[in-house]
This record gives structure tokens, sequence and C-alpha cells, in this order.
């Protein structure tokens, strides 16, 4: 297989800017994967909570969203790095 | 089955409505001169510069100077004008308020702790919140970008908020940072406060062990700088950028204008879920955790 046409292509330039969006792309979307989850997992388990004991909903009420917060706050934190990387680098 | 049908035609023809856009329009190439970034450049209205130090009025500052403000004065307006009977407002703030005071405050701290940390920590809660809501409110800031109206060059309406530049959640954080060690060394004493990071249960370990998980520890204290201001920063940033791009940023950059058609009403439900979700509770979790970290640095056990 004939690759000098590839390998004409591939210049400096072309793979810094490569870099920079595989690690937008892997650094939004992979975090996304496991702040998701993490969110998901959650409410899964505040509703078993509630459904368990209802006489304790306002209690966890206030957990759950500190949860919640600390949770979904990793997703940015990848997304965050991915951008600093895509625009600032 | 009527009803589906309904929704099924709405959703049809708003999907028609947006090819036939693409055909009409279609695609006018990628946009080189539109950069997203810029919309989070700050501007030197004001050029201040100390030597190498930058101190120059931009459109951060402003925002930090209204959120301020509306702090003090609509607080302190609020409570000069107590009723008997409470009016909207006041109901709400009054909830606000019992927030920060039981919920937040009083529920993470011992007493003496508590009323001693109040004040410092319901400013926190508050400033955050408005600095927040301010955010998603347009205002004429976007000097970059005029507006010509009757011959008067006015300013672009553009949304910002001060919590989305990395410096005033950090300076926020360090704020805290010191202050929560501050007040942990004086309420056990120096030595014995930096005795009290090792988890209790250690006390038949050998002191390399000790050392090594007093090492842990260290890092975690200072990993706390980093994850209490990236998170409400890259929040309210990671808010504001899809707002920008849901709102006609994406279509502009990539240089599809029915792409528009149908990112724009993402954008109304970005809105409602940052400014009715995120915004609040990003005030709470940062004014939470502030509670926790005070209290855990002063309570008796670990």
């Amino acid at each position: 297989m004939d690759l000098s046409p590839v390998a004409a292509a591939v210049t400096d330039e072309g793979v810094k800017s490569a870099g920079k969006a595989i690690a937008l792309g892997v650094g939004a979307g992979l975090g996304s994967i496991g702040a998701g989850i993490g969110v998901g997992f959650i409410f899964g388990k505040e509703i078993e909570s509630v459904a368990r004991q209802p006489e304790m909903k306002s209690e966890l009420e206030s957990i759950r969203w500190l949860g919640f917060a600390l949770t979904e706050a990793v997703a940015f934190y990848t997304f965050i790095f991915g951008l600093i990387a895509f625009f600032l680098s | 089955m009527k009803t589906r049908s309904k929704v099924l035609i709405g959703l049809g023809g708003y999907l028609a409505l947006a090819i036939a856009m693409l055909l009409i329009f279609g695609n006018s190439g990628k946009n080189e001169e539109f950069k997203p970034q810029n919309e989070f450049k700050l501007e030197e209205w004001v050029p201040i510069h100390l030597g190498s130090l930058d101190l120059s009025i931009n459109k951060a500052v402003l925002y930090l100077v209204i959120a301020s403000a509306l702090t003090i004065f609509a607080m302190t307006w609020i409570s000069r004008r107590m009723a008997q009977k409470p009016n909207r407002v006041q109901t709400a703030v009054e909830l606000a308020y019992d927030l920060t005071k039981n919920n937040i405050t009083g529920g993470n701290m011992d007493t003496a702790t508590a009323t001693r940390w109040f004040p410092f920590l319901g400013a926190l809660f508050f400033f955050i919140w408005f600095s927040n809501m301010i955010g998603f409110i347009p205002l004429p800031i976007n000097t970059e970008h005029t507006v010509n109206v009757f011959g008067l060059e006015i300013p672009a309406f553009a949304i910002y908020a001060a919590t989305a530049n990395i410096s005033i959640p950090l300076v926020l954080t360090l704020v805290v940072w010191i202050s929560y060690h501050v007040e942990g060394i004086r309420a056990k004493g120096f030595f014995a406060y930096f005795a009290s990071w090792l988890p209790p249960g250690l006390e038949e370990m050998s002191p390399f062990g000790k050392a090594a998980i007093f090492l842990i520890e260290v890092i975690s204290h200072f990993v706390r700088l980093i994850s209490l201001s990236v998170r409400l920063f890259a929040n309210i940033l990671a808010g504001h950028l899809l707002l920008l791009f849901m709102g006609g940023g994406l279509a502009v950059l990539l240089g599809i204008a029915a792409l528009g058609t149908l990112t724009f009403p993402l954008a109304f439900a970005f809105f409602i879920f940052e400014v009715g979700l995120v915004a609040t509770l990003q005030a709470f979790i940062f004014s939470t955790l502030t509670a926790i970290y005070i209290g855990g640095a002063t309570s008796a056990s670990h």
C-alpha cells in the first residue's frame, strides 16, 4: 500500500491540532461517562432510600444535591482541561 | 393515538424546517474569523499597570462590583424593611437565610463555631449566588463588538460571570483554605491540629506508615484548593460555553445556518437548567464544603 500521500499530509501543525482535538474529545467524552454513571448512581440510590424510608426524604435531599454537585463537577474538570488543551496551548 | 400523531407531525415539521434551511442556506464553510475564546477575553477598559502587576479594570471587575453591591444592598435593604407579614421577596430571603444558618452552617459544625462562622458562610453563599445569577443577565459589556444606535456606539449585549474566571473562585478558595487552617490551629493548638489530620485507629502503626498517611493527608488538603475553586469555575464556565455554542456559536463556527434551528431551543433548556439549578447549587456546594472543612478542622474527633 502506498502511504506517501498520508506521510506528506502529516505536518507538525497538523499533528498538533489533531492532538488538541483528541484531547478535547477524549477529555470531555470519557469524563462525561464517569460522571454520568456517578450521577445516575446517586439518584438511583436516593430513590431506593426514599422508597425504603419515606420519612427520611427531607434529610436525604440536601445530601443528594451535595453528592450530585460533587460528582457532576468531575465531568467539568475533564472538560475544562480539554478546553485548556484546545484553546490555550 | 391522536396525541402521538400530533407529536410526530410537530417533530417531523420541525426536522423538515431544519432540512429546508440546510437546502436553502447550505454550508458556507468553516468560519475562521469567529473565535469563541474571545467571548471570555478580558478587554482592558481602564489600564492600570503597576510594574508587572496588571490591575486593569475589565468586565470581570465590573461583575465583581455589581455582585458585591447587590449582596450588600439587597440584604441590608431587605433586613431594614422586615415586616410582620412578609411579602414574597422577604419570604424567599428568609428561606435562603434559614438555609445558610441551619442547614449549611448549623448542620456541619458545633454551635460555638457555627455562631462565629455564620456571617462569613452566609456572605459567601449570597455573594456567589448573586455573582452566578447576574452572569445570566445580558449586559452591554462586549466592547469588542459595538452596535451603532443613532450614531452612538454602544457595546453589544453579552453574558459573563465573575465566577467564570478562575481568579475569583481561586481567591475565595484561598480565603477559605487559610481560614480553616487558622481556625483549626486556634481550636486545637499547632501540633495537635496537624496530628489530628491522621485518621483515628492508627495507634499501633509504625512511624513510617504514619508518615506515609500524613503525606497523603497533606496532598488531600492541597487538592482541596484545586477542587473547590475549579468546581465553581468550571461549572459556570461550562454553562456559559454551552449557552454560547447552543445559542448560535456552533452554527456560526461551522458555517451551517440550519444547525441553529436545532441547537437554539436547546439553548433555552440549558438556560433554565443553569439559572434554576446550577447557579444556586454551586453557591450551596461552595459554602457547604467550606462549612465541612471548618467543621472538620475544629471538631474533636477527626
